[in-house]
């Protein structure tokens, strides 16, 4: 055997050994990545895209502080089945809309008696809903806040 | 119809070229080794290995399958390493494994295909532990069982094909398994009476467990395989604990097994002869004779040191029938203990992530499934790892993947493609 084929043969030997190495270290990448992934998916899912807090309220209502954490979509309103409940004899029982589309949060009031109030003006179309602005649902006011 | 949309698999793929690296590199030094030259023709038996490998993705990204992504390049990595050493321990039966790995890519495909709606297996439970028992006793039945090497365990016709169908019975067992406990973990782990702190569940709900037990009995008994029995019972046991949580079943199914071992090493010579190997290989009435296998399996093992002899450079072929039954020595003697530590990290990856995938899955019985699945993976590597190795009794299991053999290559697609599709389904629920 010539000695440049044997140094050859040792190289391809000690690159199977480095390679097996290289894609195991790959494979244990992978496999966190993907374990990271899963931890920040749960973190959103807990925290949420946005939070309305709670800045007035009255005795049955929610308490002042409050977080009420918003989904993509979230329906605000006195009956149990909404996302956000608040529990106020003027609220409807399905009372407006917060949604986030093309970047930016929306209200929109879906149909409520007493009228859904974005900073202090009652609003009648889908309305530009920014961070800090507070809408008032009855004797219940709500300020978005990002998550946290 | 469900509309297909083809998704990108880039972390599939980005593994894919490592194993396509760490194939060719193992096959040329085998080549290489083996024939004191070198030419590029001999490349093609792993050029199309990988090309099977990579049809396999390209299928997966054309079905749309959300799944996985890193299960499928461990599994083709690890049969990239099977086909080096059956090119370094078996040329001639090269072809042969190739014919199988068709096949086997063939069942992958069809089982990521269908069912279209995996809870389908859950409904016909019994009709899967019928096929199940079927398959296992068909070694038993006369014109097409065949005893091979001391163990009654293959069907088929002489010199035309042999199945060892106690394979394919591991896939069929689990998905009983699974869909039982789903059905009735309630019963078994919160029994209405309880004698002191042991579960008493009323008979009806442990039948199926007694049978159990029988049926692994008859294996050892009739069909001469140890490592059947083994893996059979320790699959049971193991959903048994991970869909009731209660210890004591484990207690009383490891009894019966010991119990029945105990008796079994009595009465059979054949399970007397395994543990008598085991015990002391080197007693001069075995060491040439019932303990050559192993005993030349322990030389090519002390041989291997911290690197090993280097692919191609070691004498594994010393040992007989090296090829199914001892590829782990055969691979860690020219490899040594840094290439055998990785091969067990594989493993290791393997059963991590489908031990997740089990924890993810959104039913009861996806759970059970894919965690049996990966127990199976486990548990053969722990079985035919320990034997070689002389820990415990050396037994006819073969290592997932690595090894040369048709049937267990297959099975091995079929179940990885399962637990692809309990994550495809776990993906698409999530969105």
């Amino acid at each position: 055997m010539e000695i440049t084929f044997a140094v050859i043969l040792w190289a391809v030997r000690i690159a199977f050994l480095v390679l097996l190495y290289l894609f195991l270290i790959r494979s244990f990448r992978a496999l966190q990545r993907a374990l990271a992934d899963e931890r920040t998916a749960v973190a959103a899912r807990q925290v949420g895209l946005a939070a309305l807090v709670v800045t007035r309220s009255h005795g049955g209502g929610p308490r002042v502080g409050e977080r009420m954490p918003l989904r993509a979509v979230s329906s605000v309103g006195r009956d149990a089945g909404n996302d956000i409940v608040l529990n106020d004899e003027a609220a409807s029982a399905k009372h407006a809309i917060v949604s986030f589309a093309d970047g930016e949060w929306w209200l929109e009031d879906a149909g409520s008696t007493n009228g859904t109030v974005l900073n202090g003006s009652r609003i009648w179309d889908r309305e530009r809903f920014h961070y800090g602005d507070e809408v008032a649902v009855g004797r219940i006011a709500l300020r978005l806040e990002r998550a946290q | 119809m469900i509309r297909v949309r083809p998704v990108a698999r880039l972390a599939e793929l980005r593994l894919l070229i490592w194993v396509a690296a760490l194939s060719l590199a193992g096959y040329v030094a085998v080549v290489a080794a083996a024939s004191g030259r070198f030419a590029w023709y001999e490349i093609a038996v792993p050029v199309v290995v990988l090309a099977i490998f990579g049809a396999l993705h390209v299928f997966l990204i054309s079905v749309g399958f959300r799944g996985d992504q890193l299960l499928m390049p461990l599994a083709v990595g690890l049969t990239g390493i099977g086909f080096v050493l059956v090119e370094r321990l078996a040329p001639t039966l090269l072809l042969q494994q190739l014919t199988w790995l068709v096949i086997a890519a063939g069942a992958f495909c069809i089982t990521i295909l269908i069912p279209r709606d995996l809870s389908v297996l859950a409904r016909f439970k019994y009709t899967w532990a019928l096929i199940g028992v079927l398959l296992l006793i068909s070694p038993l039945l006369p014109f097409i069982g065949r005893e091979i090497n001391g163990a009654r365990i293959w069907v088929g016709i002489t010199g035309v094909a042999q199945f060892e169908p106690w394979e394919l019975v591991k896939i069929a067992l689990v998905i009983f398994f699974a869909a039982y406990l789903e059905e009735y973990r309630e019963m078994l782990s919160t029994p209405p009476r309880r004698f002191g702190p042991i579960p008493v569940p009323p008979v009806p709900y442990l039948l199926p467990i007694v049978a159990m037990w029988l049926v692994a009995m008859l294996v050892m008994v009739f069909e001469k395989d140890l490592g059947a029995t083994l893996l059979f019972f320790g699959i049971f046991l193991a959903m048994l604990y991970l869909a009731t949580g209660e210890p004591f079943y484990v207690l009383i199914g490891l009894a019966l097994l010991v119990g029945g071992g105990f008796a079994a090493y009595h009465a059979f010579a054949h399970v007397a002869a395994r543990v008598d190997v085991w015990l002391a290989p080197f007693n001069s009435d075995l060491r040439f004779d019932q303990a050559y296998q192993l005993t030349q399996g322990l030389f090519s093992l002390g041989n291997a040191g911290l690197f090993g002899a280097g692919l191609g450079a070691g004498m594994p072929e010393r040992i007989p029938v090296v090829w199914s039954d001892f590829v782990f020595d055969a691979f860690t003697e020219e490899v040594g203990f840094i290439g055998a530590l990785a091969l067990l990290a594989f493993y290791l990856v393997f059963v991590y992530r489908g031990m997740l995938i089990a924890l993810r899955a959104p039913t009861t019985f996806l759970q059970l499934l894919a965690a049996g699945l990966s127990f199976i993976v486990a548990f053969q590597t722990l079985v035919i790892v320990g034997g070689n190795a002389k820990l415990i009794p050396l037994t006819g299991i073969t290592l997932p993947f690595v090894a040369y053999g048709g049937s267990s290559l297959v099975t091995n697609f079929m179940l990885c493609a399962l637990l692809l599709r309990v994550s495809d389904i776990t993906a698409r629920v999530r969105r």
